[in-house]
């Protein structure tokens, strides 16, 4: 903590650094914060409840982060990961942002319903997190620990579905298609989803109904999904922020599995690594594109 | 039937009166409430497209003139340009007629000077023709409006009748560079436009309807002309889905524009925080 | 008093689907990533959890559902034919609804009923008989409900109030609405003399001065305030999902083929940025600080002057969903000092 808040203490006093966006203790756990003067820098932590991706913040939607000035950014491992895919995207540049990496933990489950913290469990994502430590940053701070374990990993997640029959997995995923209320909140949250107009929100045509119901919500789904295959970090950020309750992150770890087979690729934080969806090559093994 | 299913309307007749505006004329599929509508000038209804959806225009016809209504309307969306591509003897829905209303009946015995600017002359149409409809119950009716392009005046036909008119005074103007050769209104914005002209707001009421920026130019000017604030009525165009007040899309701080509007008078909107 | 006990009032809920009533109530979510309960129809009564706290969405999907039919239409030839949707269920009973989420429904009954009658949510309403379960105690520190005029066991909204005691719970009969239902079942209820009325779940003192909030509110529109706390919001909407009060709608058009289509309205958020804008792009509610200030002006300023109710009832659903950490209760304590302040 002392390492954290000197820094960010030094950077906004001595370096072309307007705010340092990090956590901060509230009355409910931990949350996003905005230090803008040394003062707020003092109150910033880290630890296992640090669950947010705080690059979410960094996409040019969030006008009024942008307007802040230049930010230096408290990144995980995952979160990284989703700053590379900003640069990777030309959606940041590189040297407008300052990024202080944390040797990660790993971070709990958070618990959104009622009656809070009590039984603590690794987040899933962290049981098989590839990389806790980032390497894309500036300064590199925290302590090495041991890896999350325990409590079932994402992977095993998929696996269990994937062990399922055609019929139960299809009717595991419609009845979790069916909950949704299609607030796109899990797109808003996203650190990917930077588009300025979203695909779903397009009328003329309308590729995809904006209705909640079993038509539109198909549609949607296997449209979000697919947009992020090759280019979702795994931080579960959408899965945390649906207010329907809806395994987002099985989905989207499949799908990364799937880059990973079809294309030999896997989400790293290294910005200048070319992704299967954003590159062409003429020598493709996939027809289509030629 | 419920508040969101609408009227079936025919259209009877298709005016194009620019590149992208177009004005219909719908009469109601039933006699019975063909004969029983009636609005006020000002009000507005959600004309449907079926299969496109809803939006939202004003009613451009005068409500002294029965039997039908009439929009006009810029394709710029799903549902506008959906509704351009309909033809004559095809049905649309209507449901309304909603919100307030200018208070014609108060303006009795004043002068009433219009200004719009581009398809915002659809509004004030209505209530010229209302007010032209019963002349001799107000005094001198003045029109000063604007559009970018000689090409993008609305209304040419009407237009060219209130400028015969002796108990009309029209000044029409278009945007520097939007004039043409024969063209012999005069060039320059509206806001300088009107003030060059200089109708007195004694005893005088305005209506001003046209895009954000030229209201907000106009509205000192109308100022220094003598109108209180009180006497200036313009609408509002925040985005509407229901029409009724329960969708929550057009409220401006404490007013839900589609009930308490969209007609506001300028001392009205100056209370207004500026979310429109 | 009139009691009911707990195996009673699983009984109730047995003899109701058995008459062919729709019976909503919190059941748990097969497959959900989240424990807990939602507001679900219940295929048998053996399903309805009365004891794993507040479910995450609201109760308002029962009368104002995420999606709803508007009406049909089908084209033939130049004609249009236009089929509204069918009348709902008469008989719909909530049991094990919240106070909040009842007197969610009750604040909504306001626009719902302005001047125009939306008579497909009155239809709903009209049908449903909600048996509120009162809360023992606040369900975690974001809920709020004293501070806003309600408590754990206020009987706004409600046809029937239970309030729990050990085995059972003490009915509070609240409308006729609800004396019709204890009258069709009279077997599941008996009187007990030991059991008397208010014994729980007393409102805390409120934490918050409500009208130096208002008050606030009505001549802080511009102010740094809505800055500082619209930092961390990402514009998501979940809150306006979640929450029992919030009654933004979207209407939208879906065509089947080019002959025949659907109107439907379904739940929206003003926490979007897409929200207000124009066909012309401008958005009058440009940037997340407007629309935060939206949020909170509308449910605790301009909503009560206007229809004499909060349009919040303290639930902390937007609090619990918030994936940024917005804390609704610490921005109206915020305002709260601010007033103290100023006045
Ligand atoms: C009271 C009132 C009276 C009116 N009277 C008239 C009138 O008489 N004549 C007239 O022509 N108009 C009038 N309007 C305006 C009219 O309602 C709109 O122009 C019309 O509804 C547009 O509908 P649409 O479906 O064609 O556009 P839509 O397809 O709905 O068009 C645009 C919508 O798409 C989305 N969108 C578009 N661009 C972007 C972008 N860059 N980024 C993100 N989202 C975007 C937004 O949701 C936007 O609202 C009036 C409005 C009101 C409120
Ligand atoms: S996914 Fe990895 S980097 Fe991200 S929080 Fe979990 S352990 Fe840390
Ligand atoms: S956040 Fe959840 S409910 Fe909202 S659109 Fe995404 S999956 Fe659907
Ligand atoms: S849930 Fe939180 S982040 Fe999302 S819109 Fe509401 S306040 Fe903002
Ligand atoms: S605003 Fe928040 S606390 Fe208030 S009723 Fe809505 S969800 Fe509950
Ligand atoms: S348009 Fe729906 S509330 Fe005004």
């Amino acid at each position: 903590m002392r390492e954290l808040r000197e820094l960010a203490v030094r950077l906004l006093e001595t370096s072309d650094v307007q705010v340092v966006i990090g956590w901060e203790e509230s009355r409910r756990g931990v949350r996003p914060a905005f230090a803008q003067t040394p003062a707020e820098a003092e109150r910033l932590v880290f630890d296992q409840r640090c669950v947010h991706n705080l690059a979410a913040y960094l996409h040019p939607r969030r006008k009024h982060i942008r307007g802040l000035g230049r930010p230096a950014v408290v990144v995980k491992g995952c979160d990284a990961r989703a700053v590379a895919g900003l640069i990777r995207d030309n959606q940041l540049r590189r040297e407008d942002v300052v990024l202080i990496g944390v040797r990660c933990p790993g971070v709990w489950a958070e618990n959104k319903a009622e009656g809070q913290p009590g039984n603590r469990r690794w987040a899933e994502r962290c049981v098989s997190c590839p990389q806790r430590t980032p390497t894309l940053c500036d300064y590199l701070i925290g302590e090495d620990s041991p890896e999350p374990s325990g409590g079932p990993g994402l992977e095993a997640q998929v696996e269990r579905i994937q062990a399922l029959p055609m019929a139960e997995r299809w009717a595991f995923w419609s009845s979790a298609f069916e909950r949704c209320v299609r607030c796109y909140a899990c797109r808003e949250i996203c650190p990917l989803c930077f588009c300025e107009r979203c695909l779903a929100d397009k009328s003329m045509p309308q590729w995809i109904e904006s209705s909640p119901h079993r038509r539109g919500n198909l549609a949607w789904h296997l449209a979000r999904a697919l947009h992020l295959a090759g280019r979702c970090v795994g931080c579960g950020e959408c899965e945390r922020a649906c207010p329907a309750g809806i395994p987002l992150s099985i989905l989207n770890a499949r799908l990364q599995q799937s880059v990973r087979e079809r294309f030999e690729f896997v989400v790293s934080d290294d910005p200048v690594a070319p992704s299967p969806i954003g590159e062409f090559r003429v020598d493709d093994g996939q027809e289509f594109i030629r | 039937m419920s508040l969101y299913q609408p009227h079936l309307m025919t259209i009877e007749a298709i005016q194009d009166e620019t590149p992208d505006t177009r004005t219909l004329r719908l009469t109601f599929r039933d006699p019975a409430l063909a004969d029983s509508f009636s609005f006020k000038a000002g009000q507005f209804g959600e004309y449907s497209v079926f299969g496109a959806g809803e939006c939202t225009f004003c009613i451009a016809s005068p409500p002294t003139r029965r039997g039908y209504i009439e929009c006009s309307f810029k394709a710029v969306g799903k549902v506008t340009r959906a509704l351009r591509e309909l033809e004559v003897g095809e049905i649309v829905g209507f449901r309304g007629p909603y919100g307030n209303a200018f208070p014609v009946d108060d303006w009795s015995g004043r002068r009433v000077l219009f200004v719009a600017g581009g398809i915002g002359l659809a509004p004030v149409r209505c209530v010229l023709w209302n007010v032209l409809d019963l002349r001799d119950r107000f005094d001198e009716v003045t029109l000063v409006y604007g559009a970018r392009t000689v090409a993008d005046l609305v209304y040419k036909r009407e237009l060219a009748e209130w400028r015969d008119r002796p108990d009309v005074r029209l000044v029409t103007t278009v945007d520097p560079g939007g004039e043409e050769p024969g063209w012999d209104g005069e060039v320059g914005f509206v806001p300088a436009v009107l003030e060059r002209a200089a109708p007195t707001g004694e005893n005088a009421v305005a209506v001003v309807c046209g895009p954000p920026i030229m209201i907000k130019h106009t509205l000192p000017v109308l100022g220094r002309l003598g109108f209180p604030p009180d006497r200036i009525f313009t609408t509002l165009e925040n985005r509407m889905k229901c029409g009724v007040g329960k969708c929550g899309r057009c409220n401006v701080g404490p007013v839900y524009v589609c009930k308490d509007g969209p007609v506001f008078t300028a001392a009205e909107l100056a209370a207004l925080p500026a979310e429109y | 008093m009139r009691v009911i006990s707990d195996a009673d009032l699983r009984g109730l809920a047995a003899d109701l689907l058995a008459a062919g009533s729709t019976v909503w109530g919190p059941a748990r979510v097969p497959g959900s990533p989240r424990p807990g309960v939602e507001y679900r129809p219940l295929r048998e009564a053996a399903e309805l959890d009365l004891g794993a706290g507040l479910p995450f969405l609201p109760l308002k999907q029962v009368f104002l559902p995420p999606t709803e039919p508007l009406f049909w239409w089908e084209r033939k030839g130049t004609e249009v034919r236009l089929v509204p949707p069918a009348p709902p269920n008469r008989r719909v009973v909530v049991i094990g609804a919240r106070p909040c989420d009842a007197a969610g429904a009750d604040a909504m009954d306001r626009v719902m009923g302005w001047d125009y009658r939306d008579e497909l949510w009155f239809a709903r309403r009209d049908a449903a008989t909600v048996v509120t379960v009162a809360c023992e105690r606040p369900a975690d520190e974001a809920c709020f409900c004293s501070d806003v005029g309600l408590g754990p066991s206020h009987p706004r909204g409600s046809d029937l109030l239970l309030i729990p005691h050990p085995g059972g719970y003490a009915v509070e009969e609240v409308t006729a609405k609800g004396r019709e239902l204890v009258a069709a079942f009279p077997h599941r209820f008996r009187e007990d003399e030991q059991v008397t009325p208010g014994e729980t779940a007393a409102a805390g003192p409120p934490r918050i001065d409500l009208a130096g909030v208002q008050r606030w509110l009505a001549d802080h529109f511009e102010d740094e305030t809505w800055n500082e706390v619209a930092l961390r919001c990402h514009g998501c909407g979940a809150c306006a999902s979640v929450c029992p009060a919030c009654h933004c709608f979207d209407i939208v058009d879906e065509p089947d083929s080019l002959l025949a289509g659907t109107r439907r309205r379904n739940w929206d958020s003003c926490q979007t940025s897409r929200f207000t804008v124009h066909a012309s792009g401008h958005n009058p509610r440009e940037g997340q600080h407007a629309r935060v200030r939206q949020r909170v002006v509308h449910k605790f300023q301009v909503f009560p002057r206007r229809f004499g109710r909060l349009l919040c009832t303290g639930c902390g659903r937007c609090t619990r969903a918030c994936p940024a950490g917005q804390d609704l209760f610490e921005i109206l304590t915020l305002v709260s000092e601010r007033a103290l302040e100023t006045s």
